[in-house]
């Protein structure tokens, strides 16, 4: 019994330092100082028509789709690995096992292909 | 010329006569003379005039000569250019003759070099993907050895723009003792399936399939599972089945996320005892033997109706390396030949990436059966699994960015009062991005005597 809760807060620990780890070393560098936030005073928003209407959301890339799709369960195979036919074959196995959206998978096709080199 | 000297003489002789009249005439007048002499007056006028007339004439026919003269000239020309044209006509002519001779000639002598083609449109492809373990495993009690644990090869080919036949072994090395010396290669075919592209929202999937109750099945192949074992859970579940099924992906916004659907009808479940008393016993549930194909060669589902399940998902990345995904599955079906009990079981699955170093996920599931024998039973177990790639602390020591920590937790209990409980801890060495060595150690805590801890150490490789 000891042993297990033992385990299982070691487990549980280390997950959370990680956690912690990685966002600390994405946040590492946005924050800034305190003292130097104080002393910028804020500038007033100016309103304009731009301010009111919302930025079309920005569509992803081949290689942004690969990033996200790609490394979900296996590690990242790089495009020089297989031929543009080979991949061809590989991504139609992979938009059914995986069930990608066929667009996207189109433009992963398209990213792997175009930087296979044969 | 000859017209002005002929008036010229005849002015003469009137000329003349008028000086030197003949004497036998009679005398002429003033008034004849002077009319006589207006009317020489007046010819000699007209022949003037007339003389210019001839003269303007000459040079009128003169000029016309030289026209004609001009026109003859140009037709000459025109003559020698159009003879030259059809001399330079014939010359060509003759050339493409020769040319097509020689064209001819030369391709009954050496066939045309095929142009290769553009290797991004062939319409077929055959590939050959799959992993590879080998493995030391140490069961606590029990000798440490060495073991082939596993070849799978997966088979692809396509066969045009929609159609993709695949298919996946598991070539297993099996000691024959006690039983017998020598070893036994057994093959098994993991699954084997046609996907067929209706369109970008609908694929038909028919065969053999792994089916998406949960996602182990379909996305945790040898190489892909950070751990050399399966979770213990996962015995509750098939993890294929022979029918067919329709799955596909709804795109939601612009920003990677997707809703995704599977439904699908499979033989299901069976009991593998003979038919008769005792068949739907509990302890003949068979989840994955009721192939259509019988063992005395006739085709038949062993029970009466097929099993249906179905998985709806939600995939949401924040941003590359940041994405959380929830799915909800299920299957149910009728299990012994009479038809009178069903097997139903339900998973919740997630997964969550936190940046490219940290992973965790994991399966609830829930299966529930009613047996002849022990009536309802109620199965169930969960397992769930983190990842951090060392990578993540961006420390500068050898060896330090290729290596990742791992550690697992499952339960799981048959409903048949079996229940085992296991801590897994390890690491996972990454030797390239497709070689991988894992080792990992395992409390098992277990009213099963045959349940102990082990230590296994694999060496994986992914194709």
């Amino acid at each position: 019994m000891r042993i297990r809760l033992r385990i299982t807060t070691l487990i549980a620990t280390a997950a959370v330092l990680a956690s912690v780890a990685n966002l600390k070393s994405q946040d590492a560098g946005t924050n800034a100082p305190a003292s130097k936030k104080a002393e910028q005073p804020e500038k007033p928003k100016k309103e304009s028509a731009d301010t009111k209407v919302k930025p079309a959301p920005k569509k992803l890339t081949g290689a942004e789709l690969y990033s996200i799709h790609c490394n979900r369960c296996h590690p990242e195979r790089y495009p020089t690995e297989r031929t543009a036919a080979q991949w061809k074959t590989i991504l139609l196995h992979m938009r059914v096992r995986a069930n990608l959206p066929a667009g996207q998978a189109r433009m992963i096709l398209k990213y792997l292909q175009e930087n296979s080199g044969r | 010329m000859k017209t002005r000297l002929v008036f010229g003489l005849a002015a003469a002789g009137c000329a003349l006569a008028v000086a030197f009249p003949p004497r036998a005439a009679a005398d002429i007048s003033d008034d004849q003379f002077n009319e006589l002499k207006k009317l020489v007056i007046q010819q000699g006028k007209k022949t003037e005039e007339q003389d210019k007339r001839i003269e303007q004439l000459e040079k009128s026919h003169s000029q016309d000569q030289k026209a004609l003269e001009e026109d003859q000239k140009v037709h000459e020309q025109d003559q020698q250019k159009i003879q030259q044209l059809e001399q330079q006509l014939r010359a060509t002519q003759q050339t493409v003759t020769n040319t097509e001779q020689k064209v001819t000639a030369a391709a009954l002598l050496q066939p045309v070099p095929r142009v290769p083609i553009d290797e991004a449109t062939v319409n077929h492809n055959f590939s050959i993907l799959g992993d590879a373990e080998f493995q030391y495993a140490k069961t606590s009690g029990q000798h440490g050895a060495f073991l082939f644990a596993d070849f799978a090869p997966i088979f692809l080919y396509r066969g045009g723009e929609n159609v993709l036949f695949e298919a996946g072994f598991d070539f297993i090395l099996q000691n024959n003792a006690p039983a017998s010396p020598g070893e036994t290669t057994t093959v098994n075919l993991s699954f084997a399936q046609l996907d067929y592209l209706f369109n970008d929202y609908v694929t038909l999937v028919a065969g053999n399939m792994l089916l998406p109750l949960g996602t182990y099945s379909e996305r945790s192949a040898g190489w892909l599972n950070k751990f050399p074992d399966t979770p213990l859970a996962r015995s509750l579940v098939p993890s294929n089945g022979v029918g067919a099924q329709l799955r596909g992906a709804v795109p939601v916004g612009e920003a990677g996320k997707s809703i995704t659907y599977s439904v699908y009808g499979v033989n299901g479940p069976s009991s593998s005892a003979p038919d008769g008393p005792g068949n739907g016993n509990a302890g003949n549930l068979d989840l994955g033997g009721n192939v259509g194909l019988k063992s005395d060669n006739t085709v038949a589902n062993l029970h009466g109706h097929p099993s249906g399940g179905a998985r709806v998902g939600y995939f949401f990345p924040y941003k590359p390396h940041y994405d959380f995904e929830l799915g909800l599955s299920g299957q149910s079906g009728e299990w012994d030949n009479a038809g009178t009990h069903l097997w139903s079981a339900g998973i919740l699955d997630a997964s969550l990436h936190l940046g490219a170093s940290f992973e965790a996920k994991g399966e609830y599931i829930k299966s529930y059966y009613g047996s002849d024998d022990l009536g309802n039973i109620r199965a169930g177990g969960w397992w769930v699994q983190a990842g951090y790639k060392l990578a993540g602390l961006n420390l500068e020591l050898p060896g330090i960015n290729n290596l990742e920590l791992v550690g697992r937790y499952d339960f799981d209990r048959d409903g048949l009062g079996t229940r085992t409980r296991r801590y897994s801890l390890g690491g996972v060495y990454y030797l390239s991005n497709t070689l991988l060595f894992e080792a990992a150690y395992e409390f098992l805590h277990s009213n099963d005597p045959t349940q102990q801890n082990q230590l296994i150490l694999q060496l994986s490789y992914g194709f």
